[in-house]
């Protein structure tokens, strides 16, 4: 047997090997190829160009107006000018605007001569690929051809490939202990027949049952029951990836990514409190008074805000005594806001059966989005959806990370900036968090607290210790987290 | 006898075979089987074990399948600027329950009033605190509160609005002539000028106020002494002797907290200059003042007068002609001796409710100089302001018809009135009846409208506790239900416009703009003295007055005084620390919490008084035993009532707290004990608290739940001699009785140690040696301790805890304070009967001394800490284990529940959740009901309300125990290192701590050597507990020192 697990581990490793190398060459054609097409124009390009300078200002859906307008279209209503006036209307609208020229006269009146940005950095080819990608969204929608091209193919071969390998090698093992049992047998039959005894060669059938197999399954059964059994039982009630649909379509990657928005402006409890704060509807209404209709949902998302905190977008005031308002009378201030904006963008009189249609759906929006089974009325509190849940009897405080720890939040809250929908990015299980406490340093320099460890002090002066963990100050304890 | 000696009852001072079985159990006095009683049938079997199995594995398979529930997180609309969501806010306020009043900081998380800590600013507690103001933030989330104005139609209650309400009664007031407003003490200025703007407005109005436990003797002693009907200022600091009579003023009388802060300052001793104040305490029972007491001289209750005639006599000169004991002569004598000798230094204060006898005690007072420096008339304490006799004086009116409308003002006389049969009779007889409530009561229930009160913590308000101190009530939180503020009704009766939710916000401020802020010179707007009167909570405008001369009657005074009774039985009715005169009844935290000395929970016990038989045996009255049931009639009312064996009682005299027998104060206080106010007798129209025609009948029966906890995890422990179980002072207390083979007490275990002053040296000596003894036997080990302890604890913090026993005078404070910070969960009569009860902390009562009238030291227990702890090697799964930081730590979530470490545990400190005490698990045999309740205690989400967010709730069938307050070290230690700088005393400091009056318990850091802790840890008097046994607790205690020439027997 001995010989068997030998060969079977040498095999493994070898096959191994050859996964990894033939990976890497495919990687690195990919990532050459890709290098190779950077000076013509892709969508790739457009959309990291748009998200760092366009999306401040128009909608990322390229239909809806924001701060500037819906850039759907844009070529076909510059197509009566040369291409070069595209470009220069992008680099400094307001020479073109000065030297007269009549499309860039008519937006700028058109926008009450608000001023766009200049940016006269971005080359031809660079507002191409961004005009290429505002067609393709316009065209096919946000996710559209982008999401599928490049890296993703890349991970989904490296996910498929150790997979038929694994079979094969399942396979040629399973031929090869077959072999080997053979060429036993067939050593013990030849032995046998050498010292003289009658050797009766076992059947397929009377192999399978014999005890050593039975019992060898009935082990292999309950190791690898007892194997499943644990590892679901330790992952129940873990929800690492969670990514629940929010009452609010609220985007970490518009406000904290492309907004460049400090993390505890909002979550200023992170800083001096043991819960880092879900904001509250004030906080929101800071900017929100001013940034009305949003940039991916225009009016169908921010009126929910101002709908929990009485806000009247109408006439920019608060509602007095809105706590006694009628949902009747909710819907009467919201809906006119949301068909004002709808004849706004679509340029019309009065509301067609879409304008209806879109009214009802935003006001039904607001509805289910505010209202649950414990909360009738619409005005009060936005119930989000709690993602990072822990365990009662596990203490957590902000402060202490944030604060103390100079954590930065995406060490365990991962790449926020980059979640439209925020999900959870750690399994926030203990053995994530002590895992981390015995690899963290403390932050030991000019804390004055930390004085009190003379014994680590000296040793880190005297070159004995390179660095003290939270461990080392007794962060693996129970009580540190459990009380 | 030496001083080693200590016992904790009558059980173990004679070696009570039970009781030293029980001893070495862990888990003693209760079927472990669950009760059929709660379960139901629960003769399970074989089959029904699999039947569990099965149901078990397919509940978790189904659980299992589930999805995880989603959870939400609500936040607020418009954020208030002062919350931070995850961190308290403190802010000052005042309780004030009638006279009872103590300065505070109310701890609120999240808007919601979580715990009470004292308020360091005032002169008058310095932050000390009691077990009823700790208790009292439960009353706000208390179930059965009214929750709207109500109105009496047929025999029940029917809901009004207030609107309705403010008509019906105004209507009615309007057509009255003659209308009375009865309140308890009224210490608020802005309450007694809503009192006068009503009864302005009614002429035929008239305003009369009465105490549930009265000092009206002292106020008309006052006034017939000095003119002046008030309460003296007496300074406890400044005496160096004190003789009390029966007035028990470290646990009940007029203002304890302060006075328990000025006692104990002359009561600290310091070894190196042994110093310390006497204190003589008179009288019958042994009260909690009483056991602090360095001499107790006993009494019957009726001859506490002539005993005060034996005293003023001694004093005066005079000479008095008394029937009294030749040992309570001998002992009164002793006393005026040490008076003669600190003249000037010396305080005699008297419990008596009889004005003669006060008078007497003005004139010792007088004799001794005392006034102008350990009492004064000039600031004048507003704590008791109440007369009983205006209450019989009303019901004659209402008898008499003379009375239309009346307004209870948050009182309750129909249970707690002396007459309450009487007054509930003619209360009848008037035609108005409203009650200002804060719940049903025995009173409200009489009136045809019943207005429900705000509680302290949601209301506005001031006191004027002592002339020139101020304090301010603000609200924690906005009224939960639909009640108002008890003033607002008058004023709104009184015509006022109370529409405004400030009406009485502004009605205050005007009477302090007016009054207050003129007579004081600090602040020059008077928005800047408000808002810091607000920020602090108290303000001092001191300008003391004059002292004046005593003017009293001795001669009748003398001829007045009660005569002693010859009747062979008497009762002494006392206050208990916990309920009062059943105005805190309602509270679960004080119906558990022992009584300091007789340390019974849920009910009065009859405390009756033991006598050494000469051989072997302490003999109760009629042979009781602790727990019998007897028959007990007082002037022709019968009781049937349980029995405590009371040490240190005078013979014939048993003794009954009142404030029990409650009939509706809420599921959790009705029906508990017995309600002894009809037996009080009055003399001169005042109410005397005791009775001379009282009868006891043998034992009938024991009481189903005896749920006194003086036996509970007692961990003293038995010597042996040639393998028979004898104790090491049964030689001194044989020798003393001329007795042999007695056998008694727990010593010979380092539990403590006790010293007389003048001996001090000798014991610390012997005390020494024995400490020498025990480090000998510890050192030697295979583990050197000292070097473990280098390398562990020598950086970083390493907790402590330092305890002066001199100092802890048992009055409960930190256990209540303890429950309230930690989430300890009540159990109810049933379950404390089965010491099951939950408290962390726990304070051990020791007798020593004079085994028929010994002398009392308390010891807090908690969890110690150890660095070699027993508990820790015992846990299979390690649920209990030891922090860098000296903490023994407790992880709820990794108990399975053997209870080995409760096993093991030699202090005793360890609390199993035998069932789902807090309501966490929802099976409902599971849960203890208080009571009789319906839905068990703590299961609705009101009282849930006042659970501390930051401690785990423990589910059923987990260990817990004291934690050291780990949540406040590690918000201690957070504090700090946010703002990058060291650790301070100040930062941490334990519930226990911060509840204290007498700064009794100091925690700490032992590794910085400047803190408080640290110099502590140097008293020359600390031993530590059974140190003998080598577990390296991390908790010093200090010798108890008494000042005493020597034991009285010895």
């Amino acid at each position: 047997m001995s010989t068997i697990s030998k060969v079977t581990n040498h095999n493994k490793y070898t096959g191994m090997t050859r996964i990894s190398l033939k990976d890497s060459l495919l990687s690195f054609l990919l990532i050459f190829f890709s290098f190779s097409l950077m000076a013509e124009p892709t969508l790739d390009e457009g959309k990291n160009l748009f998200r760092m300078n366009c999306a401040q200002c128009h909608a990322k859906n390229m239909k809806s107006k924001a701060t500037g307008p819906a850039l759907g279209g844009v070529e076909e209503r510059w197509a009566d000018y040369p291409r070069e006036d595209l470009y220069s209307w992008i680099r400094n609208s307001q020479q073109l605007v000065a030297e007269g020229h009549p499309r860039a006269v008519e937006v700028y009146n058109e926008w009450n001569k608000s001023v766009m940005q200049n940016f006269p950095n971005l080359t031809d080819e660079n507002i191409e690929s961004i005009l290429l990608y505002i067609d393709d969204v316009y065209v096919n929608g946000a996710g559209g051809a982008v999401a599928g091209a490049g890296g993703a193919q890349v991970v989904v071969q490296e996910k498929q490939t150790p997979d038929w390998l694994y079979y094969l090698l399942f396979g040629f093992l399973a031929i090869l202990s077959v072999t080997l049992a053979r060429i036993i047998s067939n050593l013990n039959m030849i032995s046998a027949q050498k010292e003289g005894r009658s050797y009766q060669r076992k059947t397929l059938w009377q192999t399978l049952t014999s005890k050593g197999i039975v019992t060898f399954l009935l082990f292999a059964a309950v190791v690898l029951g007892g194997y499943t059994t644990v590892n679901n039982a330790i992952s129940l009630g873990r929800q690492e990836g969670y990514a629940p649909d929010q009452p609010i379509k609220f985007s970490h990657e518009t406000h904290a990514g492309l907004n460049k928005i400090d993390c505890q402006y909002c979550h200023d409890g992170a800083r001096r409190s043991k819960h880092a704060v879900i904001p509250a509807a004030n906080t929101c209404m800071n900017c929100h008074r001013a940034i009305k209709v949003g940039s991916e949902y225009g009016t169908a998302e921010l009126t929910k805000i101002f709908a929990s905190i009485g806000y009247n977008p109408n006439d920019n005031t608060y509602i007095e005594n809105y706590e006694n308002y009628t949902n009747e009378e909710i819907r009467e201030v919201y809906s006119k806001w949301i068909a004002d904006n709808y004849l706004e963008a679509n340029e019309l009189e009065s509301l067609d059966a879409e304008g209806e249609r879109t009214v009802d759906e935003q006001w039904t929006g607001i509805v289910n989005s505010l209202t649950n089974d414990q909360k009738e009325r619409i005005q009060g509190p936005i119930e989000w959806i709690r993602i990072h849940n822990l365990p009662d009897h596990a203490y957590f405080n902000h402060a202490q990370h944030v604060t103390v720890g100079k954590l930065e939040c995406q060490e365990c809250h991962g790449a926020v900036e980059e979640m439209a929908v925020l999900q959870q990015h750690a399994p926030l299980s203990m053995g994530w968090c002590i895992n981390c406490h015995r690899q963290t340093e403390v932050q030991f320099a000019n804390n004055e607290y930390y004085d009190s460890y003379k014994k680590y002090h000296d040793e880190l002066a005297s070159g004995d210790r390179d660095k003290v963990t939270v461990e080392d100050i007794g962060g693996l304890e129970c009580q540190k987290c459990h009380y | 006898m030496d001083n080693k000696s200590i016992w904790v009852g009558e059980k173990d001072l004679v070696q009570d075979e039970a009781f030293l079985e029980s001893v070495d159990k862990e888990f003693t006095g209760a079927d472990l089987v669950e009760n059929s009683e709660i379960v139901g049938e629960t003769n399970s079997n074989r089959r029904d074990f699999l039947k569990f199995l099965g149901f078990g594995l397919g509940a978790a398979t189904v659980a299992a399948g589930c999805d995880i529930p989603v959870k939400r997180a609500i936040p607020y609309v418009v954020k208030p600027d002062e919350i931070v969501p995850g961190v308290a806010t403190y802010y000052a306020s005042s309780f004030v329950s009638g006279g009872d009043y103590c300065p505070v900081l109310v701890k609120c998380r999240e808007g919601r009033p979580i715990k009470i800590e004292g308020n360091d600013l005032s002169d008058l507690t310095k932050g000390g605190t009691s077990a009823r103001t700790q208790a009292s933030v439960l009353n706000l989330y208390d179930t059965h509160r009214l929750k709207n104005p109500v109105k009496k139609s047929s025999d029940s209650f029917e809901k009004i609005s207030w609107k309705q309400l403010d008509e019906e009664v105004s209507a009615a007031l309007a057509s009255a002539s003659n209308i009375r407003i009865v309140s308890g003490t009224l210490m608020s200025p802005s309450s007694k000028a809503a009192v006068e703007e009503f009864t302005n407005k009614y002429p035929g109005s008239r305003h009369i106020s009465y105490d549930p436990v009265s000092s009206a003797a002292i106020l008309e002693a006052n006034n017939m002494s000095f003119g002046q009907a008030v309460i003296p200022d007496y300074s406890f600091d400044k005496a160096e002797v004190i003789v009390s009579f029966n007035a028990d003023f470290l646990g009940t009388w007029i203002s304890p907290i302060e006075y328990a802060k000025d006692y104990i300052k002359n009561r600290k001793v310091d070894a190196n200059n042994p110093k310390m104040s006497k204190h003589i305490q008179v009288e019958s029972h042994m009260s909690m003042t009483g056991s602090n007491a360095d001499d107790r001289v006993l009494v019957k209750p009726s001859q506490l007068g002539e005993s005060i005639v034996y005293l003023h006599g001694k004093l005066n000169g005079s000479g008095s002609n008394v029937s009294l004991s030749d040992k309570a002569k001998a002992g009164l004598d002793k006393a005026a001796a040490e008076l003669s000798k600190n003249k000037g230094k010396s305080l005699v204060v008297s419990g008596s409710n009889n004005p003669y006898e006060q008078v007497l005690v003005n004139h010792i007072n007088s004799l001794l100089g005392n006034y102008g420096s350990t009492l004064s008339m000039s600031n004048a304490s507003m704590q008791r302001q109440g007369d009983e006799r205006n209450l019989d004086a009303l019901i004659n009116e209402m008898n008499g018809g003379r009375v239309d409308a009346i307004i209870l003002m948050d009182v309750n006389p129909a249970y707690d009135a002396s007459s309450a049969a009487a007054f509930a009779e003619a209360l009848g007889k008037v035609k108005t009846r409203v009650a200002v409530s804060y719940q049903y009561s025995e009173s409200a229930e009489l009136c045809e409208f019943i207005a429900p009160t705000h509680h302290y913590l949601e209301s506005w308000g001031d006191v004027e506790p002592k002339k020139g101190h101020y304090s301010l009530v603000q609200p924690t939180i906005r009224p939960l239900f639909d009640t108002r503020q008890a003033e607002v009704n008058l004023l709104s009766w009184a015509g006022y416009d109370v529409s405004d939710d400030q009406a009485y916000l502004n009605f205050i401020k005007k009477e302090w703009e007016t009054n207050m802020f003129p007579s004081q010179s600090n602040y020059l707007s008077f928005q800047a003295y408000w808002d810091n009167a607000l920020k602090d909570g108290v303000a001092h405008n001191n300008s003391p007055g004059e002292e004046l001369p005593f003017q009293g009657d001795v001669n009748l005074a003398l001829s007045k005084v009660t005569k002693a009774s010859a009747s062979e039985l008497e009762i002494l009715f006392y206050e208990s620390v916990n309920m009062g005169n059943g105005q805190f009844a309602s509270n679960p935290w004080l119906q558990e919490m022992p009584d300091p000395v007789a340390r019974t929970t849920w009910g009065n016990y009859l405390a009756v008084p033991v006598k050494f038989d000469g051989k072997k045996r302490f003999k109760a009255l009629n042979n009781l035993e602790d727990g019998d049931l007897v028959e007990l009639t007082v002037a022709g009312m019968s009781y049937t009532v349980p029995v405590i064996k009371q040490f240190g009682m005078e013979q014939n005299t048993v003794a009954l707290a009142l404030g029990y027998g409650r009939e509706k104060a809420g599921k959790c206080g009705s029906g508990i004990g017995v309600n002894i106010n009809p037996c009080i007798t009055k003399a001169e129209g005042f109410n005397q608290y005791f009775n001379t025609e009282v009868s006891l009948s043998k034992s009938k029966g024991k009481e189903k739940h005896f749920s006194c906890v003086q036996y509970h995890h007692t961990f003293g422990v038995k010597a042996e001699k040639n393998g028979e179980v004898i104790n090491a002072d049964e030689a001194d207390l044989a020798k003393a009785y001329g007795a042999t083979g007695y056998q008694g007490s727990l010593v010979n275990r380092s539990v403590m140690f006790t010293s007389t002053l003048k001996a001090l040296d000798e014991s610390l000596k012997d005390k020494k040696e024995r400490r020498d003894e025990y480090e000998h036997l510890n050192e030697n080990t295979l583990y050197p301790f000292e070097e473990y302890t280098e390398e562990k604890y020598s950086q970083g913090h390493y907790w402590g805890m330092h305890v002066d026993l001199n100092s802890c005078i048992g009055c409960n404070a930190c256990i209540v304070a303890c429950m309230a910070e930690n989430n300890v969960p009540v159990v109810g009569k049933r379950e404390v009967s089965r010491h099951h009860e939950m408290s962390w902390l726990r304070i051990d009562r020791y007798y020593f001394g004079d085994a028929e009238n010994p002398n009392v030291v308390y010891q807090p227990m908690m969890c110690q800490h150890c660095d070699n702890a027993p508990c820790e090697n015992v846990c299979p799964v390690n649920a209990s284990n030891h922090s860098s930081e000296g903490l023994n730590q407790m992880a709820y979530n990794r108990c399975v529940g053997t209870r080995y470490c409760a096993n093991n545990c030699p202090y005793k400190v360890r609390r199993f959740n035998w069932l789902d005490y807090t309501t966490a698990d929802i099976f409902p045999a599971n849960q203890p009901t208080l009571n009789g309740e319906e839905i068990p205690f703590g299961a609705d989400n009101l009282t849930r309300m006042v659970l501390n967010p930051d401690v785990t709730v423990r589910s059923r069938g987990v260990i817990e125990k004291c934690s050291f307050c780990v949540q406040r070290i590690q918000e201690g230690k957070l504090a700090s290192k946010i703002e990058g700088r060291k650790l301070e005393d100040a930062d941490v400091r334990t519930a226990c701590q911060t509840a204290c009056p007498t700064g009794a318990i100091t925690f700490g850091d032992r590794n910085n050597k400047k803190g408080e802790l640290s110099r502590k840890f140097e008293d020359p008097l600390n031993f530590i507990s059974l140190e003998e046994v080598n577990v390296r607790s991390s908790v010093n205690y200090t010798m108890k020192v008494v000042n005493k020439e020597e034991y009285l027997d010895a």
